[in-house]
This record gives structure tokens, C-alpha cells and sequence, in this order.
């Protein structure tokens, strides 16, 4: 993955200076930076989801996201959360599934979920994807300290087992650490990286 | 009603159909002692003599045929509405250059009196089948617009997010994203379109068709023939009630399994 920004700004105030940012395979690296930054809107240019930039852009064919919330579809049970975004099989979707402690509730619908169990889930969507990059924005925020510590367990293995590699927007250095990503500063106005 | 009570009356069609029930025997009842108070039983005849002529209507089988005719136009001119409307209302809703360009014309359709447009259907096409169902599309297709529209601009972002950075193909994004979104805005949508399409048909075949119940409540009215006008109008209304509670609500139901808490 490789982004060269130039510039990106909302209306006339300017958000982000100039950004050069490349990740290899299986790199691991985390957006640091106080909040109101820049480090969500720099994801979203990644993620493809914000294209009103100056600069230039190349990703992998397979990108997934783990959102800061659960960000499931609701009318849709457990496993076809997993399998209509990513075209992952049922067996996939399953196996992943009990990978991440949600064995037996495939036909559940999300709001029958616990919050922790959704989060679960919605990381499992990621991996169903089988990306090349993942994407992650504040996926710990908010959460217990029991369930953010298996969260991240979680995410520590499934990167080890599938060689992803990491873009994990974070405010707290001790996540970077956990999912062994480089830390990479995000800070001034407009902001670049240290 | 609250919240959980609704649900079990979902659950539970039989809960809900017993004051249904009860309430249309009281509607007959209440029209059994007015016919028999009136001077004029020609003006409103009893239930006994409008259910006498339903059943010899079922039984020369005259009843069946334009029943059909009636159902088929109100079928056609349903598709046609749903399918033009929705998609209008969801251009219109998702794109503002899309609002501000066809929200003129949208006004203007909405306020032309329905006699007019099937009125200028039949001048201009011809008094044929077309003309009929295109009349009675064209009353409903900005009513179904106007309440898609309100829906489709409120989808959730995150969603739409989601679907963009799974690449979700366009199909999949509007079959399991957009539309179950939409669905509750739909639902009331066919729901109320399938009660003013069905009144609508009725006027365009009363005005120029030959077959169809419209047009048998026309020749009643011709002859003056109360009896026969209940007994028509009955029968419509009762193929539409099964229709409400066969199709639409069943439908609807399981759209909204989703919301219930427990598995």
C-alpha cells in the first residue's frame, strides 16, 4: 500500500499536510496522534472512502476494516454478516467464527449479540475478507479493559495466522505495542507524520 | 399498545383478528337496523338482500371473472408504481442535483386531480388497457416517490461505509444494504398504495372498460341498483382485505424478524 498525499483539507481548513506512507506485506504499522487530528480522515483516504484529496494512491485488491463500531447489518444474522461483504463461504465464515468465541451463534442476529460479541464478529468480517491490509480505526476504544485485552489477543493471532498486514489508527501507544506496530505520529495543523 | 404487547400480537394472528372480527360484525349489524328503518329500502338494502345477490353472483361465476380483471389491473398498475416510484424516491433521495431537478414535476403530479390524468390517458392513448393501468401507475408512482425519498435520505453512513470498503457490488449494496434500510417506508408504501390504486381502478373502468368490477358498479348505478353496487363493492373489498392479511402483512413480519431481541 502506498499513499502520497499532497494535501487534504474540509471546506477551506486544511487537515492534512503532506503524508508519504507505504506498507509492505505483513508490515504492521499505527497512526498515533492526539484526537481531532487527522488520523480517521488519513484512514479513510486508505480505505478508499474519501477521495476528495490532492495526492496519489495504490492499495492491494483486498482492504478490510474493522470500524470503531460493530458497524453490522442488523436484518442479516451472524454468519451472513460474514459471508455477503466479503464472499468468504459458510465454512469459512464459521470456522472464523468459532476462531473468535462466537461458535454456535451463526444464526444470530446482531442486536441478540452482546456489544463484545458484535466486535468479535465485526473482526472476523475483516479476516473473512482475507486482506492483504487491514484497516483498523479505534477498534479498542470504549471497550472494558477483560474484553479490549481479548480483543486484542484476538487481533494479535489472526494477524499472525494470516499475514495480513496492520494500519491500526490508535491514541494509546501500549495497543501498538500489543499488535507489535510501528508507531507513526500523526500531529500539527495541518498534520504530518513525525 | 406497548412495545412487547405489539410483538405478541404479531405473533399471535389469531389475538389480532378478534376484534377485527367483532368490529365488522358490528358494522353489520349497525347497517341491518338502519336498511331496516329506512323508508326507501331500494336506497340501502339489508345485508340478507346484498348477500343473496353476492351468492348468485359466485354462483353464474360472473363474479370471478371481473374480479380478475379488476385484480389484474390493480396488479399491473401496483408493479409498474411500486417498481417507477421506488426507484425515483431513491434516485431522488440519494442524489440532491436529482431532488432539485425532478421535485417540480413531483409537486405537479402529486397535486393533478387523478380524473384529470386518466381522463387525458384514455384522450390520448385510447380507451384500451394501456391507457387504463398507465392512468392509475401514473396517480400513484409520485406518492410511493415522495415516501422513498424521505427514506432513502436517511440511510445510515456507517452502512454505506461499510458496503465501500468491503467493494460490496452494487446489486449486493442495494438487496442487503439499501433495501432492508427502506423496507418499513415500502411497506407502508404498498400498503397504502394497493388501497388508493384499487379505488382508482374502479373509476378508470367506470369511465371506459368494458369488464371489471368499476364498470359493473357502473351499469348498477345505471339501473339504480343498490343491491348489486354493495354487492360488487363487497366482494372487491373482501379480495383486498385476504390480499392484506395473505400477503402484505406475512411480508412484513418476516422483514422485521430481525428486530426482535431474543433468537
Amino acid at each position: 500500500m502506498r499513499l502520497d498525499l499532497t494535501a487534504k483539507s474540509f471546506g477551506p481548513r486544511p487537515i492534512l499536510g503532506p503524508v508519504s506512507l507505504t506498507v509492505g506485506a505483513g508490515q504492521r504499522v499505527a497512526l498515533l496522534g492526539p484526537s481531532g487530528v487527522g488520523k480517521t480522515t488519513l484512514l479513510r483516504i486508505i480505505a478508499g472512502l474519501d477521495r476528495d484529496f490532492a495526492g496519489t494512491r495504490a492499495v492491494p485488491d483486498r482492504l478490510a476494516m474493522v470500524f470503531q463500531e460493530p458497524t453490522l447489518l442488523p436484518w442479516r444474522t451472524a454468519l451472513t454478516n460474514l459471508t455477503l461483504p466479503t464472499g468468504a463461504t459458510r465454512a469459512e465464515a464459521a470456522a472464523l467464527m468459532a476462531q473468535v468465541g462466537l461458535a454456535g451463534r451463526e444464526a444470530a442476529y446482531p442486536r441478540q449479540l452482546s456489544l463484545g460479541q458484535q466486535r468479535r464478529l465485526s473482526l472476523a468480517r475483516a479476516f473473512a475478507a482475507r486482506p492483504g491490509i487491514l484497516l483498523m480505526d479505534e477498534p479498542f476504544a470504549s471497550l472494558d479493559e477483560a474484553t479490549r485485552d481479548r480483543m486484542l489477543d484476538l487481533t494479535a493471532q489472526l494477524l499472525d495466522s494470516s499475514g495480513a498486514g496492520l494500519i491500526l489508527v490508535t491514541h494509546d501507544p501500549a495497543e501498538a505495542a500489543r499488535l507489535s506496530a510501528r508507531p507513526l505520529t500523526l500531529s500539527g495543523s495541518p498534520a504530518t507524520l513525525g | 399498545m406497548t412495545e412487547p404487547q405489539h410483538r405478541r400480537t404479531l405473533r399471535r394472528p389469531g389475538v389480532a383478528l378478534g376484534p377485527g372480527l367483532v368490529s365488522a360484525a358490528l358494522l353489520i349489524a349497525v347497517w341491518a337496523v338502519a336498511a331496516s328503518l329506512t323508508e326507501r329500502p331500494q336506497h340501502l338494502p339489508s345485508p340478507v338482500a346484498v348477500f343473496r345477490v353476492l351468492g348468485q353472483l359466485i354462483g353464474s361465476g360472473e363474479l370471478w371473472l371481473h374480479v380478475g380483471m379488476t385484480l389484474f389491473r390493480v396488479t399491473a398498475a401496483f408493479v409498474a408504481a411500486m417498481a417507477l416510484g421506488g426507484a425515483l424516491g431513491l434516485w431522488m433521495g440519494r442524489s440532491r442535483t436529482a431532488d432539485r431537478w425532478m421535485n417540480p414535476a413531483l409537486v405537479v403530479l402529486l397535486n393533478i386531480p387523478a380524473l384529470v390524468v386518466i381522463v387525458l390517458c384514455y384522450i390520448w392513448i385510447g380507451l384500451n388497457e394501456t391507457a387504463a393501468i398507465l392512468a392509475v401507475a401514473l396517480n400513484k408512482i409520485p406518492v410511493v416517490a415522495v415516501m422513498l425519498r424521505e427514506s432513502a435520505g436517511a440511510l445510515r453512513p456507517d452502512l454505506d461505509d461499510m458496503a465501500t470498503a468491503f467493494r460490496m457490488s452494487p446489486l449486493a449494496r442495494l438487496r442487503h444494504v439499501v433495501l432492508p434500510q427502506l423496507a418499513p417506508a415500502i411497506a407502508a408504501a404498498a400498503r397504502s398504495g394497493i388501497a388508493l390504486i384499487w379505488k382508482i381502478v374502479l373509476v378508470v373502468e367506470f369511465l371506459g372498460r368494458s369488464n371489471g368490477v368499476g364498470f359493473k358498479i357502473h351499469l348498477a348505478f345505471s339501473n339504480f341498483d343498490v343491491a348489486r353496487l354493495l354487492a360488487w363493492s363487497l366482494a372487491f373489498v373482501a379480495v383486498m382485505l385476504l390480499i392484506d392479511m395473505a400477503v402484505l402483512r406475512p411480508w412484513q413480519a418476516r422483514a422485521n424478524r430481525w428486530r426482535v431481541d431474543a433468537p
